[in-house]
């Protein structure tokens, strides 16, 4: 197969993939605006019904205790508030999309979904370290969470050749995205990047997705949070917290996490914060 | 013998001073016995001086065994929680059982991290008591030897439980952090988000919600209830801060047909004589209108309930 058909054929793919700005990016948007109203929320989340039936069923689910009271999304927001229902919504909203178990081949569904989480949940926490305000820390973890966003694609529809390059990796002992880059002459930085133009995704998330194997060369006013994202990235996989189909990942520039004014005994210390954040998000792959 | 003693309940912030005396200065923190069991409501500052009586009364009896119910995680409601003598003491079980939010740190953390180098000289893991963390929902608890706990959410800034404590056909309730439920939506058709269905479904959820907080506490010996400010203050710039007015307190009390309210969580600027002159006021109001007593709530009162 010729190299433009690959990028043919993962552009096909993106178009056709179920689109983000109705549903997540407004989300994300009304979300992270303090001024949210009681009204703009309810018609947010109202707009895809099936985020919404996701929320009510979470907001019934053994978390809360409420035993199916809640049954409008109105009732919701007055019994638990903006604050809560806006978080519920831009969690569900943004783990949905990295949850379509269907066409997941050379990667393992499961492995790639905690792999993403992992890394949303340790950008969180980094940002909660360097004081970060809390309406910004949903930024970093919704980053973190779709940094990856690009493997969909590639190993959705060239799975045979995404399995190459995963072998790839391995006998040369390189980065995957460097395998990807010599197998399909694409990138999952650079599918990802086409998701995101697609998506309309622009900020902090889409930089994350396009440079976090890029440092080095990104410009842009989002440094710490694309920074945060690959320190978070390079702990998931040295802990081997689920499983990115990359075992040898690039260590990263000691100047980084300087930079982010963390140190590696940090690192070390959340183990078990992480693994408990990691149970409670773990809620809403159970809501499908 | 089922008994709640009061050792705190100012709201926000502890205020001592001269005008503070009557009523006290520390913020939350109820002790309840039922028979041998000791539970205890809110860590405020008022857990200190508990701590220390439970050291020298207590503890010759043998070990400290206690449940701590916090309502929520504001600072007023945990800030104690490091000068509790017992914490230190070997030998000692607590349970802490609280609501949590959701995608916020554990209890443990939250509690515990007033318990780090930063904050207090000794760290969490250094404390000699055995503690359980156990974060709480909507829900009805056994603590055996016929000590019945039933909890409510209330409607604060934060997760907010109601606790309900029932023992030996007795009852006493808690309201506090707590709001009357309100509709959020937009009810005049002039607003440009006016929308009739939404408009509707709100003014049902908020009067569900207040009924369901009544029922909750609904015939209760004892209810001590959240009443920082007085209805006009409320209306005036209080909506949505999470605490409620005497009005309102009084008259779901009264509806409730509770037999005796505490007013609870003073506002920090109510001096002793602002609270005892709007303690005869109300008083005053519901006399021959109702059999609901209503008394202020005062640090270091007992009452007695069976
Ligand atoms: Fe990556
Ligand atoms: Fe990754
Ligand atoms: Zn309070
Ligand atoms: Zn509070």
């Amino acid at each position: 197969m010729q190299e433009n058909d690959y990028a043919r054929k993962i552009k096909t793919y993106i178009v056709s993939m179920p689109s983000l700005p109705t549903t997540v990016a407004k989300v994300m948007e009304i979300c992270n605006n303090p001024k949210t109203s009681p009204t703009d929320l309810d018609r947010v989340i109202s707009l895809d019904p099936v985020l919404m039936g996701k929320v009510l069923k979470l907001i019934n689910s053994a978390y809360y205790g409420f035993q199916n009271q809640v049954t409008s999304l109105v009732r919701a927001i007055i019994m638990l508030g903006v604050n809560t229902v806006k978080n519920l919504a831009l969690n569900t909203a943004v783990l949905d999309k990295l949850s379509d178990k269907s066409g997941f081949r050379a990667l393992n569904m499961e492995g790639f979904w905690r792999h993403s989480l992992c890394t949303g949940v340790v950008a969180k926490l980094i940002a909660r370290k360097r004081g970060v305000d809390a309406q910004h820390l949903d930024e970093y973890f919704a980053a973190g969470l779709l940094h990856d966003i690009g493997k969909v694609p590639l190993n959705n529809i060239l799975s045979n050749e995404y399995i190459r390059a995963m072998s790839l990796a391995d006998r040369e002992r390189i980065a995957l995205y460097l395998a990807e880059k010599r197998t399909i002459d694409m990138d999952h930085a650079e599918a990802g990047s086409m998701i995101a133009d697609a998506w309309h995704l622009d900020g902090p998330i889409a930089d994350s997705i396009k440079y976090h194997h890029s440092l080095d060369v990104y410009e842009g006013p989002n440094e710490i949070i694309v920074m945060a994202v690959a320190a978070a990235d390079y702990y998931a996989n040295r802990e081997g917290i689920g499983f990115s189909g990359c075992l040898y990942p690039e260590k990263l520039d000691p100047g980084i996490y300087e930079k982010l004014g963390i140190s590696k005994t940090w690192l070390e210390e959340i183990d078990s914060l992480v693994s408990t954040e990691i149970e409670k998000a773990s809620v809403f792959l159970n809501i499908k | 013998m089922f008994t709640v003693k009061i050792w705190g309940d100012r709201g926000s912030m502890p205020v001592p001073g001269p005008d503070t005396v009557i009523f006290g200065g520390n913020t939350s923190c109820l002790e309840i016995r039922c028979g041998k069991k000791l539970v205890i409501i809110d860590a405020g500052s008022g857990i200190r001086s508990l701590g220390d009586w439970i050291a020298k009364n207590d503890l010759k009896n043998g070990p400290i065994d206690a449940d701590i119910f916090l309502t929520h995680t504001h600072w007023d409601h945990i800030m104690g929680f490091p000068m509790f003598t017992p914490i230190y003491i070997p030998g000692t079980t607590l349970r802490i059982h609280g609501p949590v939010n959701f995608e916020d740190e554990t209890l443990e953390q939250i509690i515990g991290s007033q318990l780090s180098y930063r904050y207090w000289p000794v760290r969490q893991d250094e404390l000699a008591a055995k503690i359980k963390y156990q974060s709480l929902k909507e829900t009805q608890l056994d603590l055996g030897d016929g000590v019945i706990v039933k909890t409510k959410y209330l409607n604060h800034p934060v997760l907010c439980l109601g606790y309900r404590i029932e023992y030996e056909g007795k009852a006493m309730a808690t309201a506090y952090d707590h709001e009357p439920f309100i509709n959020l939506f937009p009810v005049d058709p002039k607003d440009p988000d006016y929308d009739p269905v939404i408009a509707e479904e709100g003014n049902k959820a908020a009067t569900e919600e207040n009924a369901r907080v009544e029922s909750f506490f609904h015939g209760a010996d004892l209810l001590i209830h959240d009443t920082q400010y007085s209805a006009k203050e409320y209306r005036a710039s209080k909506i949505g801060w999470g605490h409620s007015s005497f009005e309102h307190a009084i008259n779901a009390a009264n509806r409730a047909k509770v037999k005796h309210l505490l007013l609870f969580h003073h506002d920090p600027n109510r001096s002793d004589m602002e609270l005892q002159e709007l303690e005869l006021f109300y008083k005053e109001k519901v006399k021959n209108k109702s059999s609901l007593k209503i008394d202020a709530s005062r640090e270091g009162q007992t009452f007695t309930l069976a």
